[in-house]
């Protein structure tokens, strides 16, 4: 029987920058990782993400609470847990002057594997990231996606049993997303315990086994993609453009989502012909989908994951 | 028996490792060949100069020279520390693993410290050569090597904390290295500068572990009284120094 990978109780971090007002980065974070679980902290930029991972991963000190890997104390004995969990830090860069080979190589001599081990896993790392045939060239001259790439290799090729990836995918093109992804999954099918940030939203519905939507340093949602988009009451959406001018209207159908000039109508299938028909008498165009993770998003959030704002 | 097994098991979790990273770090900085060889431009240069202005000055300026060479490394260690961390951000790599912050630092000196050996020793060897240097000399000033590369990487990868911009540890980087490498006497002799700033000099590492080189070299008197105070004042430092960097990476490893 599996127990829990990571426990974190009422997380709170507030940065005092000099000569600024401080920051309540997280407010009070509560969730619970089960081991062998794959779970995102899916969130828009500076919402407290990449803030909770680093202080689960012992990088960073809280202001308060408390966070347990594997039953230790990671605020207290920080040194118990490193033996445990590997890190792909956000924008983290491979050493420019090292091949993929080199990087993944030496960290894990580094980390204490022997010779054998650390070039077997180095070699099964990089054939599962595609990176193969760039394996001895140096980084630098590498692009942006197969470093990170190189990065992803790198953690992946600990099989620690508990590895945060901070944007794990960030600059990286559709397919390479779908290796790091099936990458990802092998690991949790061998036991390890992942948690990623992103804010990418098919990236934590395709991937993830557990969605947290955190928004302002608060968790605002738990669950996984399908309950999230089952919140939202209906299975279908129509998104109207400009449907703001009839917003009253709109609302009868279902419960609407405001996106810029967009309002989205989640509503059952039964009710989409009338809907439709209400969007033509305005003149205002109407596309169909399926509820997706955006939606929920976006009700919880109250604005779209790429606002910036 | 359990205690000594305990002792030894703590050594390892907290030094293994170490000599991994220094392999990566050597591996990383021997791709930088140019980078190493124009690491002594500078001593070159200032022998050049004595040799062609002041030829009897040139056993200092040679001693010297290879003393500050092993002192610049410790520009290298900054730098690289620094590196890693503000623009690859490789340390949380490192620091989230059982690495410990200790091993790391020290094997990132260790790493630059050979790396940036191999003009040291050409320097060295030339030194042995046209001092010239015994047997005894020599050991002297390979013992002060070690002292001089032990202060400099500590203060180097404690220094590199304190930046958040590779942009602005350059400037303080090269003041820093410059005011306590070359302004004192490391290339002239130390009768040379003032009588009254001489016992600073003493204790200032570049400046005195050179004298002491000097002295067993047989080109410089030294009084009893000055060598303890220069040899006296090159461990301490060191040994703070070397000490402070350790508690210094164990703090510096999450950030508050």
């Amino acid at each position: 029987m599996s127990g829990d990978a990571l426990v974190a109780a009422d997380v709170r971090k507030v940065y005092r920058p000099r000569n600024a007002s401080p920051v309540e980065a997280l407010s009070g974070v509560s969730l619970s990782i089960a081991e062998g679980q794959r779970v995102a902290l899916l969130g828009r930029n500076g919402a407290g993400k990449t803030t909770f991972l680093r202080i689960a991963s012992t990088l960073l000190a809280p202001t308060s609470g408390r966070v347990e890997v594997f039953g230790k104390d990671a605020i207290a004995s920080p040194e118990s847990v490193r033996p445990f969990i590997a890190v792909v830090p956000q924008e983290g860069k491979p050493f420019f002057h090292l091949t993929p080979r080199e990087q993944a190589y030496t960290y894990l001599r580094a980390r204490g594997f022997s010779r054998g081990t650390a070039k077997d896993r180095t070699e099964s790392a990089l054939a599962q990231m595609g990176l193969t045939e760039v394996a001895d060239r140096l980084s630098i001259t590498l692009s942006g996606g197969q470093r990170q790439r190189v990065m992803v290799a790198t953690v992946i090729a600990t099989e620690a049993p508990l590895l945060f990836l901070d944007e794990p995918t960030i600059g990286m093109d559709p397919f390479a997303r779908r290796e790091v992804w099936e990458s990802l999954r092998n690991l949790t099918r061998k036991g390890s315990t992942l948690l990623l940030t992103t804010h990418y939203l098919d990236e934590a519905e395709t991937l993830s086994q557990r969605v947290y939507i955190i928004d302002r340093g608060k968790l605002l949602a738990a669950g996984t993609a399908e309950e999230l988009k089952q919140s939202m009451g209906g299975t279908l959406r129509v998104s109207v453009t400009g449907g703001r001018a009839i917003l009253p209207e709109l609302g009868t159908f279902g419960p609407t989502v405001q996106d810029g000039e967009s309002v989205h109508v989640v509503t059952d299938p039964s009710r989409v012909q009338e809907l439709l028909a209400l969007a033509m008498r305005a003149k205002l165009p109407a596309t169909v989908g399926p509820v997706s993770l955006e939606e929920a998003f976006l009700r919880v959030v109250g604005r779209s994951i790429d606002d910036e704002s | 028996m359990n205690r000594e097994a305990t002792l030894v098991d703590r050594f390892r979790s907290r030094w293994s490792g170490a000599g991994a990273f220094a392999a990566t770090e050597l591996r990383v900085q021997m791709h930088e060949g140019l980078a190493i060889a124009v690491s002594v431009t500078v001593q070159v240069i200032f022998l050049v100069f004595v040799s062609v202005l002041a030829r009897s000055y040139l056993p200092y300026t040679l001693v010297g020279a290879v003393l500050y060479s092993a002192f610049q490394t410790g520009q290298r260690v900054q730098n690289e520390a620094a590196f890693i961390r503000i623009d690859h951000k490789l340390h949380e790599l490192y620091h989230a693993s059982p690495l410990t912050p200790e091993a790391y630092f020290l094997g990132l000196a260790t790493g630059v410290g050979i790396a940036y050996m191999l003009p040291i020793v050409v320097l060295f060897v030339a030194a042995v050569v046209i001092v010239p240097l015994g047997v005894s000399a020599t050991l002297v000033l390979a013992g002060l090597l070690g002292l001089t590369w032990v202060f400099v990487s500590s203060i180097g990868y404690t220094f590199s904390t304190l930046f958040h911009d590779m942009r602005v540890i350059w400037p303080y980087a090269t003041l820093f290295y410059n005011l306590f490498g070359v302004l004192p006497p490391v290339f002239y002799p130390l009768w040379l500068f003032p009588a009254y700033l001489q016992p600073l000099a003493l204790v200032l590492p570049s400046s005195g572990a050179t004298a002491l080189a000097e002295r067993a070299a047989g080109i410089l008197s030294l009084s009893a009284g000055q060598v303890e105070l220069a040899l006296a004042s090159l461990v301490t430092l060191s040994a703070a120094a070397f000490l402070f960097a350790l508690y210094w990476a164990r703090r510096q490893v999450r950030e508050g």
